[in-house]
């Protein structure tokens, strides 16, 4: 276990949504986009249409600064946050994946050498070579896509990797196909949406209706296939996630949240589709890119809470203990081994003296396990998200021995991980927690019902 | 519980799926790549900022071009930067993840100052034609945070050497500092060494400038002469500087480790001097040396990346750590996978390249192109 990080009232969970939601904007676009290029590329070239050429250029402009300024830095922005937040959970991704990632980065490497090229050679090289280096970057941009859904897919449904700890069997999961598919359709959307903002700033009304048509097509058309796709997606989660959606009115919100912005954004296609030059202007497709993020958001919560309680189900707690055996990986449980021998005693970074439970020190010890185990999903501050105070005090427990109680069935909870440390340990953040939620009781806590129970 | 069970403990369980050496090698190749692309954008857009506000005709003419190129330049960067960042969590993953969480605001700050630094970069070469001294601020912003961002990568890389230090900065006065605000260890030796070779590769950058452009008749032939005679001019000085910055290192570096003796150090700094040498022998035709130079001081670059790699092992090996006792879960699937891509994506790349190469130099065939 690593140095704690704690974001206050925000969390840190929120920090890594919030980077990973953007992020997808960029990104999708960044796959799709190009494939939108090559299409209006070749039909210029057909009909000798100077100004979609002209546009042409100024939209791989944006594309290029969009996705590879704020694209590639939220990219690895989703590394850095979850360094400092859930290392474990990234390390472990890391190691189980390393070699697909590395694989997506010369899919990268592609990318960035045909797109500077391509935007650099503008009606300087033959037409032919010119549309072979977009098709390459095209092609380039969606196998990134191909491997990196492969590890997302991983995070939601593991399948036979937990028994065989292989690689392929952890890529090729449940829902990886209908994840790569309904992924591919919104990138023609996400590429449909953002071609309607670059076309709103065309004078020659003439290219703006093109391309906000074609823009329409692709993205109603994106959309169409990606509502199909998330059926046969949704059909494929496992009854764990079900029961967790079913169970979470914010999960419930948020996928009519996500429902709601498909239903608007199918309508906005339609109305680009029909060549209504005049709702493509620079305010509504911007604030239409907005409302599509605002699904995406929605839609990736749902996913994030759906994991619950693991960050990489059947192995990693979300509080990143390690839950359950691989054993094709040699690795065995923390929760048996913190259960048995304490957390503490396994956790090099405090001080010494809070390696052991004693009656001076169960305050802090139980601070300091409350925040391994609580932290990356529980904010400690009365007024913060997921406040660790407030749903003690929602709860109506808040002395030390019910919340002793509650901490041994946290387990039986389908969305919480088991507590995982010693029943000393477990009195004492029990305690700990009793005095956060501000019970007057826990003032009178007798340290050797911290250290001996009840006998 | 000592230093070294802790850093075994908090090595992943899962393991690494190949024999450490070809990550510590692609770790060692790639950051080689990503700090020579990082040497280009600070030197790159020190100088169009300089000759922006101070230049003459050519000056100004140079200013465009470096700006231009920084952008590129950037992207690449970064690009080539996930690689080593990658490859340090498989086999260095206790120190990068230590390092980096008693330090969690400056890990987001740096995303947030790279961000703010590529933005002005652009903002610099777009409008900087509309009023030719006012976006300068925004290249002046640009190199502030680009090196910003470095002082904050140094800082981390330094803080991943020290574990020893690593309770006494997370546990003050019996308290957990959660918070993650602080700034630990900095090495201006170390850092130096990386940043003033930045001015070393950008001269030899115009250099190879001046040799690319020279067929193309549509060129000014004075602004070439100009550009590779400055260019070998200031590589010169750089690399001058940059052999003393490198003693001062040295010797900031603990004796014990008697870096001094080692064989990979002494290739590095060997090449270091050579490419000082080389560049003084250069001085009356830099354009027919520009690519050795360029090839000599690539080499050079990985030869600081491997000597880098090699100081910390010898930094960690006090704590009895070696990354070739990572306990390996071989996979040999997915390693072919990575490594047929690799040769693939390279040969890929070859034709966009050749394309964009013989296009700029005015040598693309009607076939061709």
């Amino acid at each position: 276990m690593y140095p704690i990080f704690e974001f206050p009232v925000v969390g840190g969970g929120m920090i890594i949504a919030l980077i990973a939601t953007f992020h997808i904007l960029p990104c999708h676009l960044a796959t799709g986009g190009f494939w939108i290029t090559y299409f209006l590329e070749r039909k210029a070239y057909a009909e000798n249409d100077a100004d979609l050429l002209e546009f042409l250029k100024k939209f791989t402009l944006m594309v290029l600064i969009f996705c590879f300024v704020t694209g590639s830095l939220t990219g690895v922005g989703i590394w850095f946050a979850s360094t400092i937040i859930s290392p474990r959970a990234i390390s472990g991704l890391i190691h189980n994946y390393v070699w697909g990632w590395a694989t997506e980065w010369v899919f990268f490497l592609i990318e960035i050498v045909t797109i500077y090229i391509y935007y650099y050679t503008f009606g300087k090289i033959s037409r032919k070579a010119h549309l072979r280096i977009g098709l390459l970057y095209a092609m380039a941009a969606w196998l990134s896509m191909v491997i990196i859904t492969g590890i997302l897919a991983f995070m939601m449904t593991p399948g036979k990797w937990a028994e065989t700890g292989n690689f392929f069997d952890g890529f090729f999961n449940p829902t990886y196909w209908p994840q790569l598919f309904f992924r591919t359709s919104m990138m023609f959307a996400i590429a449909g949406a953002y071609a309607a903002v670059v076309a709103s700033f065309i004078k020659n009304l003439k290219t703006r209706k093109t391309v906000i048509k074609t823009a329409g097509a692709w993205g109603l058309g994106g959309l169409l296939a990606a509502g199909l796709f998330a059926l046969w997606y949704y059909h494929q989660l496992p009854a764990r996630t079900l029961e967790i959606i079913d169970a979470f009115a914010y999960a419930k919100n948020m996928l009519h949240v996500s429902l709601g912005v498909a239903v608007i954004a199918g309508i906005y296609f339609v109305t680009l589709l029909l060549g209504f030059v005049n709702i493509a202007r620079p305010l509504v497709t911007i604030a239409m890119t907005v409302v599509i993020f605002i699904g995406i958001g929605g839609g990736e919560s749902v996913r994030e809470i759906g994991r619950r309680p693991y960050l990489i189900p059947g192995y990693l707690y979300s509080n990143q203990i390690i839950a359950h055996e691989v054993k094709n990986k040699g690795i065995s449980s923390e929760v048996d081994a913190f259960t048995e021998g304490g957390i503490l005693s396994h956790y090099y970074f405090i001080p010494d003296s809070l390696r052991q439970v004693n009656d001076k020190n169960y305050l802090q010890a139980g601070e300091v396990i409350a925040k391994l185990e609580c932290v990356i999903c529980h904010t400690m501050q009365d007024n913060g998200r997921s406040s660790l105070p407030g749903l003690i005090k929602d709860m109506g427990m808040t002395s030390a021995e019910d919340l002793f109680y509650f901490l041994e069935s946290l387990g039986d909870y389908p969305y919480m991980p088991k507590f995982a440390g010693s029943e000393v340990e477990r009195r004492a953040t029990a305690t700990f927690l009793s005095k956060l939620a501000g019970d007057e009781t826990a003032a009178e806590v007798d340290p050797q019902w911290i250290l001996h129970g009840d006998e | 519980m000592d230093i070294h069970s802790a850093l075994i403990a908090l090595r992943d369980p899962m393991g690494i799926p190949f024999s450490p050496w070809l990550f510590q090698g692609l770790m060692v190749l790639t950051f080689a790549l990503h700090i020579l692309l990082v040497n280009l954008v600070v030197g790159g857009v020190c100088l169009a900022v300089y000759h922006h506000l101070n230049g003459g005709e050519y000056g100004k003419k140079l200013s465009k071009t470096l700006a231009r190129c920084s952008t590129v330049n950037l992207s690449l960067a970064i690009v080539l930067g996930v690689a080593p960042l990658l490859f340090v969590q498989v086999i260095y993953d206790p120190f990068w993840y230590t390092a980096n969480s008693i330090s969690a605001w400056w890990a987001m700050a740096f995303l947030l100052v790279i961000t703010l630094g590529f933005l002005s970069l652009y903002v610099f070469y777009l409008k900087r034609s509309q009023e030719p001294s006012g976006f300068g601020l925004f290249g002046i912003l640009a190199l502030v945070m680009v090196v910003f961002a470095g002082v904050i990568m140094s800082m981390f890389a330094m803080q991943q050497l020290l574990p020893e230090k690593w309770l006494s900065w997370y546990v003050v006065k019996g308290s957990l500092q959660t918070l993650g605000g602080g700034f630990h260890a900095f090495s201006l030796g170390r850092f130096l060494h990386f940043m003033v070779p930045a001015f070393v590769n950008i001269g030899i950058y115009m250099m190879l400038y001046a040799w690319y452009f020279r067929p193309r008749a549509d060129f000014d032939q004075g602004y070439l002469d100009w550009v590779g005679k400055s260019g070998i001019r200031l590589a010169k000085i750089a690399a001058m500087i940059q052999v003393v910055i490198g003693f001062w290192w040295l010797f900031s570096v603990p004796m014990k480790f008697s870096f001094y003796r080692n064989p990979v150090f002494l290739i590095g700094a060997a090449l270091g001097v050579l490419v000082m040498a080389a560049l003084m022998m250069a001085q009356k035709d830099p354009e027919r040396y520009a690519v050795p130079m360029g090839i000599l001081s690539l080499v050079a670059v990985l030869g600081m990346s491997a000597a880098r790699e090699v100081l910390r092992m010898g930094y960690l090996g006090q704590f009895d750590y070696s990354i070739y006792r990572y306990p390996v879960n071989l996979d040999l699937g997915s390693t072919a996978l990575f490594l047929v891509t690799f040769v693939m994506g390279l040969v890929v790349i070859a034709y966009p390249i050749a394309i964009a190469f013989k296009l700029g130099r005015g040598t693309l065939s009607v076939e061709e192109g």
